[in-house]
């Protein structure tokens, strides 16, 4: 059983509807007793890092969320806002992040690898897997994501990193630290590959 | 490697999907969802679903459309027609629309704009310039409320005053080459392109995957959107959803961004 | 309900759900019969078909001569009309108008299909696009009116635009890919009904629509089969009853020639097909129609009555699949899936219920079994 968590913001409705054709039970979740129940976790978002914060500030789950993950371990996956959200701080806002994953999340820099850069990094591109992740489980190579953002993420240490992208110079789209994995583009819009990783992460166990 | 994006353009007007000619003479292609679920086992890149009568009738966005569209798609949706409110904006994206795209609003109601990127995010904010020249080599001018108000401004001056305000992408549609298929008019896309830096999609005009090449060999990364192109066959006009398949999709654009070779 | 004991043909899989069967003493069905005694000697896949529909090609082509295209071809996407359309062009050298009607329902495989054949054999294609919103009160009128043909919006829409077309573009012919290859044995009158009855049509529309049918294409049995047939003469030809036609065979050239996508089975390529035929013919009024299809293959030697028997053991659509099909096309139709239950729980209806042609149908069959114009055909 999947719980997304439904502060405000992010697809909700697509990730529900890509489970219930998979015939895995979801639910969306809104309350701190929700989340207790849930084996699994899913964090969307989307718009700016401190609306999404504040936003999920205000849902009443913080604490039960911090509790799941970091007290728990219960395995969670963050999707595009909510990726960057898992991370300390980002360029985009002044509130702290969530802190599960050591790292800050960075603006695209005004030009890479000579070329201005148009924002934001917006449509199809390859992600390319660093060290294999449960998650990327039999995908179709090369794996292809939908991308929709201004902000990327940048680790702490290398080795939390296991998929990167390619736009004007490479840069990390999908981190893990032990529970907590996290993907910059959006699943719930990429077709096969994405009803794939959200498939991997509701199934195995390793996820 | 950023692929162009290739996106089908559909337009709902009472209820059924239509395809113009230069904004006019609706012809009857069918039931939106199932063109859009056809799309979506196509596995487009994502698509555009503009309700042509909402603004025109003052009525609300349909909801109930929205949501069942939304259901269908493994892609991003961008949706526009009747939207004037925040509220609309924020219940659209709710249902699970990635994008909203205004078009009367940029011009009636600019603070709009604003106030939407604030709370759903500039990448959720399309702003939709259609335009039209009154001869060929005249200076495109701003339309809206299909086709029948003047707005009084270029497209470019428009456009860059839209990126300003908050707009996230700019759909620029040729009105006089809408539904026509001889090619996207390149200049208003160039002049559009010269104004912002947020990214475009051109549509009006395309008519075969020819002209798709020609506007990404252009302008690179970009978005192409189509209406005729995707949902007519032959030369009887006849209404059969296509889309080319991924190895042909990539050929098209490896070549075509092959071909612009040192502009990157 | 019927009260004989059951019985199942002890030559084909045709059994006691088809209520108007008839035994012989050695427990062989009417159907097995009636092929055996008047399609067979009749059908001739050899050089003699073959010579037959020479000839009638060469006529079709001298009469099409300096316009477009000489003949109309329905194509659904599914296996017999994509086969003949390749056939028509490319052996007997036809310039067929391929026609396809949207009602609505199309998978994206039939699509696709169309697309690939019409395309890679340069042809021209015209589409007729009912109104879905015509469309979809006609069709839950049928619901409503709880008989078993509810498929007939589909089909009457398809044969009415057809003919409407050859009629208004003056063509004299239309390719059909009916064959006794698999269709000798038809679809029981009780199970299907006549598709082109239009007065039962208006009736149940009457009573259980909701709007108009302003735009819906309506034909009557005597408008295409009297008076378009011999007054307008419009010949409707079926090339595949002129030579060997193997199914598995024209599915694997399709498939290698033109990268044509397979079904899982016949008329998948509508979504509401799949759904009518799967689940609520045989689940709402014990009707299988794997029972006529596989009987027709096995009459032509295609199939072995043995793995008829073992096929028809399970349900045409698993529970799963039930579930979801049973989602999509409420859906589609907009009303809840308690509805579309409702319907499905309501009681079974007839043909004899509402208004209809019935006795033209059955004084027309007579006259043309007298005037040796037709062979078989439904009972």
């Amino acid at each position: 059983m999947i719980a997304i968590v439904d502060y405000g913001l992010g697809n909700v409705s697509a990730i529900e509807n890509i489970y219930r054709r998979l015939g895995i039970e979801v639910v969306a979740a809104r309350s701190a007793a929700e989340l207790a129940q849930a084996p699994r976790l899913i964090l969307p978002g989307v718009g700016s890092f401190d609306w999404a914060m504040r936003l999920l500030d205000q849902s009443g789950m913080r604490e039960a969320l911090d509790d799941a993950v970091l007290g728990r371990r219960i395995p969670v996956l963050g999707i595009c806002v909510g990726f960057q959200m898992m991370l300390r701080r980002s360029d985009e806002g002044v509130l702290p992040g969530l802190g599960w994953i050591d790292g800050e999340v960075r603006k695209f820099e005004p030009a890479r690898s000579g070329k201005p850069t148009r924002l934001p990094h917006m449509g199809w591109n390859d992600v390319r897997s660093s060290t294999f992740d449960p998650i990327f489980a039999g995908l179709e190579e090369p794996m292809r994501f939908y991308f929709l953002h201004s902000y990327y993420v940048q680790l702490a240490a290398r080795e939390g990193e296991i998929g990167t992208a390619d736009y004007q110079g490479d840069f990390c789209c999908a981190a893990r630290h032990d529970n907590v994995v996290g993907v910059q583009f959006h699943p719930e819009k990429s077709h096969q590959w994405g009803v794939g990783l959200l498939r991997n992460f509701a199934g195995s166990s390793s996820c | 490697m950023l692929r162009p994006r290739i996106s089908p353009c559909l337009l709902v007007h009472e209820g059924g999907l239509v395809k113009t000619e230069r904004f006019g003479n609706p012809k009857y292609v069918g039931d939106p969802i199932n063109a859009v679920r056809i799309f979506n086992e196509k596995e487009v890149d994502e698509i555009v679903v503009l309700d042509i009568d909402a603004t025109a009738r003052n009525r609300e966005p349909d909801y109930d459309l929205i949501r069942r569209l939304a259901a269908e798609c493994r892609m991003p949706l961008c949706y526009g027609g009747g939207v004037r409110k925040l509220e609309h904006f924020e219940r659209i994206v709710s249902l699970g629309v990635e994008k909203v795209a205004v078009g009367a609003a940029c011009c009636e109601l600019p603070e709009l704009i604003t106030k939407a990127a604030e709370v759903v995010g500039s990448q959720s904010v399309v702003a939709v310039v259609d335009a039209r020249r009154s001869a060929p080599a005249a200076q495109p001018t701003v339309l809206t409320r299909n086709a029948s108000v003047d707005a009084k401004v270029t497209p470019a001056d428009h456009a860059r005053r839209l990126e300003g305000l908050g707009a996230g992408e700019i759909l620029v549609n040729s009105i006089d080459r809408d539904g026509t298929r001889t090619g996207y008019d390149l200049e208003l896309v160039q002049s559009i392109r010269d104004a912002v830096s947020c990214p475009i999609t051109a549509l009006g005009g395309a008519g075969s995957l020819v002209h798709l090449g020609e506007l990404v060999q252009r302008f690179g990364i970009i978005g192409a959107s189509a209406g005729s192109l995707f949902v007519f066959k032959g030369v009887y006009k006849a209404v059969l959803i296509n889309y080319p398949n991924r190895a042909d999709r990539d050929r098209l654009v490896s070549e075509s961004l092959g071909a612009r070779g040192s502009l990157g | 309900m019927d009260h004989r004991p059951y019985q199942i043909c002890s030559n084909c899989v045709m059994d006691t759900t088809d209520s108007l069967i008839a035994f012989d003493e050695a427990g062989v069905c009417d159907h097995c019969r009636t092929f055996e005694r008047t399609i067979k000697p009749n059908w001739h896949t050899d050089a003699r078909g073959r010579a037959e529909i020479e000839r009638i090609a060469a006529g079709i082509r001298k009469e099409g001569r300096g316009r477009d295209f000489d003949c109309i071809i329905g194509m659904s996407g599914g296996i017999d009309s994509s086969y003949l359309v390749y056939l028509a062009k490319e052996e007997l050298g036809l310039r067929p108008l391929v026609f396809h009607v949207d009602a609505g329902w199309n998978s994206q495989e039939a699509v696709n299909n169309i697309e690939r054949i019409v395309d890679r054999l340069n042809l021209d294609l015209f589409t007729e696009v009912i109104d879905w919103e015509e469309m979809r009160d006609l069709q839950l009128a049928y619901f409503r009116a709880g008989v078993p043909q509810i498929d007939t919006p589909q089909d009457h829409a398809f044969f009415a635009t057809m003919y409407n077309f050859a009629e208004q573009n003056g063509i004299r012919h239309i390719l059909t890919g009916a064959n006794y290859s698999t269709e000798c044995v038809r679809n029981p009158i009780e199970w299907m009904y006549y598709q082109s009855d239009s007065v039962q049509l208006r009736d149940i529309h009457s009573r259980f629509g909701s709007r108009p049918l302003a735009k819906f294409p309506i034909t009557s049995v005597l408008r295409h089969k009297v008076y378009l047939r011999y007054i307008k003469r419009i010949q409707v030809v079926a090339p595949l009853n002129h030579m060997p036609y193997i199914k598995a065979d024209a599915m694997k050239l399709l498939a290698d020639r033109f990268g044509w996508q397979p079904y899982p089975q016949k008329h998948f390529e509508s979504r509401f097909t799949r759904f009518y035929e799967g689940f609520w013919l045989p689940g709402k009024f014990g009707y299988d129609v794997r029972r006529v299809q596989f009987s027709s293959l096995i009459l032509t030697g295609q199939m072995t009555r043995e793995d008829a028997l073992e096929r028809l053991k399970t349900p045409p659509l698993d529970a799963a699949t039930i579930a979801q099909e049973t989602a999509f096309v409420a859906a589609k139709l907009r009303i809840t899936e308690e509805e579309l239950m409702g319907y499905f729980r309501a009681p079974n209806k007839t043909y004899r219920d509402y208004r209809s042609q019935d006795s033209v149908y059955r004084v027309g069959a007579w006259a043309m079994r007298l005037l040796g114009l037709a062979r078989g055909g439904k009972r």
